[in-house]
């Protein structure tokens, strides 16, 4: 009896409390983590404002372009050239950041673009959003095209404008489709960051790395990084569920 | 049939393709101030068409519409100031959905027409007690009835005091024993001189209401006259063979 008592304490001394103390009390190592999860949070907000932005611009350009095509081709001119070159732009973005992965995006910023940046989190921030809007492009896109082509009729006829008709009928419609895939693209976005540790920069992921690398554990660090980000995944997966919910019993 | 008042839409020579297929071929005609006319047809002989290129809905392949002496097919022309006096009733509502009813009827002539808020909404009640819906003001569009619904819309299109209505198949969506109040309506804006233009398979609203029906068939207009005229005495044959399926 004595012998399983010795053998449980000396599990729990070395396996559990040794590895813990030297992972995150020694040299006050959670402050790492800290740092490192901030960082990430930063990133990941920072670039999902930067993905909307883009992604709301990309959008209405494309869909423009598409809902407008007859009269302008009709009546050709200028404006119909300069909307032709921005929609055509708007497709090449879209295949690219979508059609390569961001990891190579990434490394493709630090080294190539934006290679006279000093500031790791600076590029790491420009890299994601960018990525990010082609996605929110496509997101917001298909919010919009699944408004019924009746609502801008119904808009046109009364005789508002193409972005009166956007703003007041079409958009308040589309928003609501688009709300909880929107917060499913910033989850994924908040997990893909996770390879900003590739140019340096100290995220949550780097951190974890940098624990391992002076404690020499390898399970708590990484264990308690894994933690991290399922709990902020859980938290954000339970607001979509809410907020589909709440959609849900508005629709009118 | 009207013809000593004003033309108020002149069409002429109208076209429309969809690609390599023709819709509309080459159509003509006037539509004169206070006049009710209906457009009758089979499926796909392109009297929808026809409707949606009065205001542009449809962008006219060739040809010209000239609204209140403004040729609004021009390229320079600025239809949506013309789109404001051309009310339009769609088969399918085409309610706005996250409005209320009285938010369906206020935003336009509030944001096109500068009405104040009070003046626009005292309009829209005024409105929705002459078809009857003046307790259903705070209901969204999902809340009503498809007969419901038709009324809203039409008295939408009637609060930006239009000079001319068209009905694209007003009625082709409702249950059947919702179709004639949306007619009865129809019939008190005719009986109030409304110019109206209306493409509909209710040959019964046709023969009573219209003062001319205009018969489309393969993109081109086969007959025209008073109702007596074309359902009485046909003389296309496209037209009796048609009247011969509907009537």
């Amino acid at each position: 009896m004595e012998k399983i008592w010795q053998t449980l304490l000396d599990f729990y001394e070395n396996s559990i409390k040794q590895p813990f103390v030297s992972s995150f009390i020694t040299d006050d190592r959670w402050k790492m983590l800290l740092e490192g999860f901030g960082n990430t949070l930063l990133i990941t907000l920072l670039a999902a404002i930067i993905g909307i932005f883009i992604g709301i611009v990309v959008a209405m350009i494309r869909t423009t372009y598409d809902n407008n095509l007859e009269s302008w081709s009709r009546r050709g001119g200028f404006g119909f050239f300069v909307m032709r070159v921005l929609n055509r732009l708007c497709k090449i973005y879209l295949s690219v950041f979508r059609g390569t992965p961001v990891m190579v995006q990434l490394l493709i910023a630090y080294l190539i673009i934006l290679s006279n940046v000093d500031n790791t989190l600076v590029v790491a921030t420009v890299a994601f959003g960018v990525n990010s809007g082609a996605y929110v492009a496509e997101i917001m896109r298909s919010g919009i095209m699944s408004i019924d082509r009746g609502q801008i009729e119904a808009g046109r006829s009364l005789g508002f404008n193409y972005a009166q008709t956007m703003l007041r009928i079409v958009l308040p419609q589309a928003f609501k489709n688009t709300l909880p895939p929107l917060l499913n693209e910033f989850i994924a976005l908040l997990k893909e960051t996770s390879v900003a540790g590739y140019i340096g920069v100290r995220d949550l992921n780097k951190a974890g790395e940098l624990i391992r690398g002076v404690s020499f554990e390898i399970f708590m660090p990484l264990i308690a990084v894994a933690a991290i980000y399922l709990c902020v995944v859980l938290l954000l997966t339970n607001l979509v569920g809410k907020l589909e919910r709440r959609l849900r019993r508005s629709d009118h | 049939m009207i013809t000593n008042s004003k033309v108020l839409i002149s069409v002429n020579n109208l076209k429309k393709s969809f690609g390599d297929l023709s819709v509309l071929k080459d159509i003509t005609t006037d539509i004169h101030k206070g006049e009710v006319v209906v457009v009758i047809g089979a499926s796909g002989s392109g009297k929808s068409t026809f409707l949606r290129c009065l205001n542009r809905l449809e962008e006219p392949t060739d040809g010209t519409i000239v609204f209140d002496d403004v040729n609004i097919t021009d390229a320079k022309c600025n239809i949506n100031q013309h789109r404001q006096r051309m009310g339009m009733v769609f088969q399918q509502f085409n309610l706005f959905p996250h409005m209320t009813v009285l938010k369906n009827l206020t935003i336009a002539p509030m944001k096109l027409r500068g009405l104040s808020k009070e003046e626009a909404q005292e309009k829209a009640m005024q409105l929705l007690s002459r078809v009857g819906l003046a307790d259903r003001a705070d209901a969204y569009p999902s809340q009503l009835s498809g007969g419901q619904k038709q009324r809203v819309a039409i008295v939408r299109a009637l609060a930006m005091n239009p000079d001319v209505m068209l009905f694209d198949e007003p009625t082709s969506a409702l249950d059947p024993e919702m179709v004639g109040e949306v007619l009865d309506v129809m019939k008190q804006l005719a009986a109030e001189g409304m110019t109206m233009v209306v493409v509909t398979h209710e040959m019964g609203f046709a023969r009573e209401v219209a003062d001319r029906v205009l018969f489309i068939d393969d993109g081109k207009i086969a007959e025209q006259g008073t109702p007596e005229e074309v359902f009485g005495n046909p003389q296309h044959p496209r037209t009796k063979e048609f009247l011969s399926k509907v009537l």
